[in-house]
């Protein structure tokens, strides 16, 4: 957590020079919209050594790994909460680490993050968490504002709790709050720490289910990190099928079938695999095969 | 043997810089920190919830705790100091004695103190959980600046509200020393506030707010750092809260003396 206070103080450590920025124009369609190339951190020891990845736009990759593997780093890094040793890590054609905090604050609009546990803040009601985003932003009628956290919350299946404080929630009800509070003003892309951790699984469903939702309605590039297979695999299988007018939840049980989910796992810093949900089910390697045993 | 003591020596010697390193890196952390909070203070945009909140805090809901102090400590001193200018014969100057004392000294660094145990202990304890539960995190995805939103209020309301709570605790001890004065020491109320008011001189009164000023700023500042720097869980949050307390209160008791020192050499007293 000390690299959290430094980095708020901009003081933490310098990324290594980045290729020149190239000259702003139409972004190509197909161009990664996350690119991290030979991305290495250390603190006491090395957190990600050498992680380089690609993520297209509107597609999902979902970051497996044990516990201290750096995958919330990956995260963290993406949103410049943190700043690599070396490497370079884009986001929609920005390199992140040359960005100070004053410049992260506007970058930082175009992606949601969920964390683990929520971490909303104990002392706004649900409603204020939701909204507060938009508050902080300064630009958008006082009524427009409520209309969308009422929508936003009514998306997420809480509509009646706007009124309610944080900790008169349950672990699902705060990760679904979580949600909403990210999706407000309408991300490119969004992060998911964890977001199933210590749900029971009716709600970890829940959750996966929004995951798809997002990402199916509103075509979200999103990056779901977990250690929970099962809520890895659903998000991967889960689609949102139109029946009468209204969205439901389908699932595909032919792997091979999928598109637009990639695996990638981490195993101490280091990425061990990267490939389709077919791939890394019906890997050989012994580390993936004890993973998913 | 020669070499194994070498390598003991060598390897304390690598502990102690690793160990300095790491002070002075803290000592620029805890600067960088309040530098930019005081800085957040004077630009836009502010936070003026937070900042009620936090005096609300601070002031109101420390009142009773700095009267009750101020007036005991008032009290005391007037019943100490009697027993000593008995001696000379110097009775009559207890309220010089109560009223210099109080406002100079005990007044500031008491009011410094117990509001360093009531709430410069609760901002580390509130940040720290924030820290821990990944709310700063949120605050930096959602847009807002920490400094800005978290520590500018507490260091302005530190500012404004210990300076105002030593004011109080000074009236009160004064009134407490009048109270034994009259009705323990058999002084006439006239005499005591006579004396009172002729103790006073202007560089009392520039040591008595130029003090609070700044302890008022350390407290709120040893808090916030204590509070954004807690690593470790809740256990973390419980020994940042703990710190906080033990380093805002040796830097009050320490500054006191440097600020008496340079206040006296530069309003010497006559």
């Amino acid at each position: 957590m000390r690299e959290t206070m430094r980095a708020l103080l901009g003081l933490g450590p310098k990324a290594a020079p980045a290729p020149p920025e190239p000259a702003p124009g139409p972004r190509d369609p197909d161009e990664p919209i996350i690119s991290f190339r030979d991305v290495h951190l250390s603190f006491d020891r090395p957190i990600l050594q050498g992680v380089s990845f690609d993520l297209a736009p509107g597609t999902t990759k979902i970051v497996l790994g044990g516990s201290g593997s750096g995958k919330t780093t990956i995260l963290r890094l993406i949103l410049g909460l943190l700043k690599p040793d070396v490497g370079s890590i884009q986001v929609d054609g920005t390199e992140v680490g040359r960005l100070g905090e004053e410049e992260l604050r506007p970058f930082r609009l175009k992606i949601g993050m969920v964390f683990q546990e929520g971490a909303l803040f104990d002392s706004l009601t649900v409603g204020e968490n939701v909204a507060y985003r938009l508050v902080e932003d300064g630009e958008m009628p006082e009524a427009e504002i409520e209309a969308r956290v009422r929508e936003m919350l009514g998306f997420v299946g809480l509509e009646k709790f706007y009124e309610r404080m944080p900790s008169a929630l349950s672990g699902g009800q705060r990760r679904r709050v979580a949600f909403a509070r990210a999706l407000v003003a309408r991300p490119q892309i969004m992060l998911y720490d964890e977001p199933t951790t210590g749900l029971d699984p009716i709600t970890a469903t829940t959750i996966t289910d929004l995951i798809a939702k997002v990402r199916d309605l509103d075509g979200v590039t999103s990056i779901l990190v977990t250690h929970q297979l099962r809520d890895a695999f659903n998000v991967a299988r889960t689609f949102m099928a139109r029946e009468n007018g209204e969205f439901f939840p389908r699932v595909v049980e032919d792997l091979s079938t999928l598109e637009g989910t990639e695996f990638m796992m981490l195993r101490e810093g280091v990425v061990e695999f990267k490939g389709t949900p077919h791939e890394l089910q019906t890997s050989e390697d012994p580390y993936i095969r004890e993973f998913l045993s | 043997m020669a070499s194994r003591t070498q390598l003991l020596v060598l390897s304390l010697g690598r502990r102690f810089s690793q160990r300095i390193k790491e002070v002075i890196l803290a000592v620029q952390d805890y600067v960088v920190l309040t530098v930019r909070g005081l800085a957040a203070i004077v630009t836009p945009p502010h936070y003026y919830r937070e900042l009620l909140a936090q005096m609300d805090s601070i002031g109101v809901q420390s009142l009773s705790i700095v009267v009750l102090t101020g007036m005991f400590t008032g009290m005391v001193l007037a019943l100490q100091s009697a027993a000593s200018l008995d001696a000379f014969g110097a009775r009559p100057y207890v309220g010089r004695l109560v009223a210099i004392s109080m406002v100079r000294e005990l007044g500031p660094v008491l009011t410094a103190l117990m509001v360093t145990g009531r709430v410069g202990s609760g901002m580390a304890a509130e940040l720290g959980s924030m820290v821990v539960t990944q709310q700063i995190d949120a605050l930096r995805v959602l847009g807002s600046d920490p400094i800005r939103k978290l520590v500018a209020p507490r260091l302005a309301a530190g500012l404004i509200m210990v300076p105002i709570l030593t004011v109080i605790s000074d009236t009160v001890g004064i009134f407490g020393g009048s109270l034994i004065s009259i009705f323990n020491l058999k002084l006439s109320w006239e005499f005591y506030w006579r004396s009172v008011g002729n103790a006073m001189v202007i560089n009392d009164l520039v040591m008595g707010f130029l003090k609070p000023l700044v302890f008022g700023l350390i407290l709120s500042s040893v808090g916030c750092y204590m509070g954004l720097n807690t690593t470790g869980g809740t256990q973390g949050v419980g020994l940042a809260t703990t710190r906080s307390v033990v380093v805002a209160s040796v830097t009050i008791l320490s500054s006191d003396f440097f600020i008496t020192k340079l206040l006296l050499m530069l309003f010497p007293v006559v």
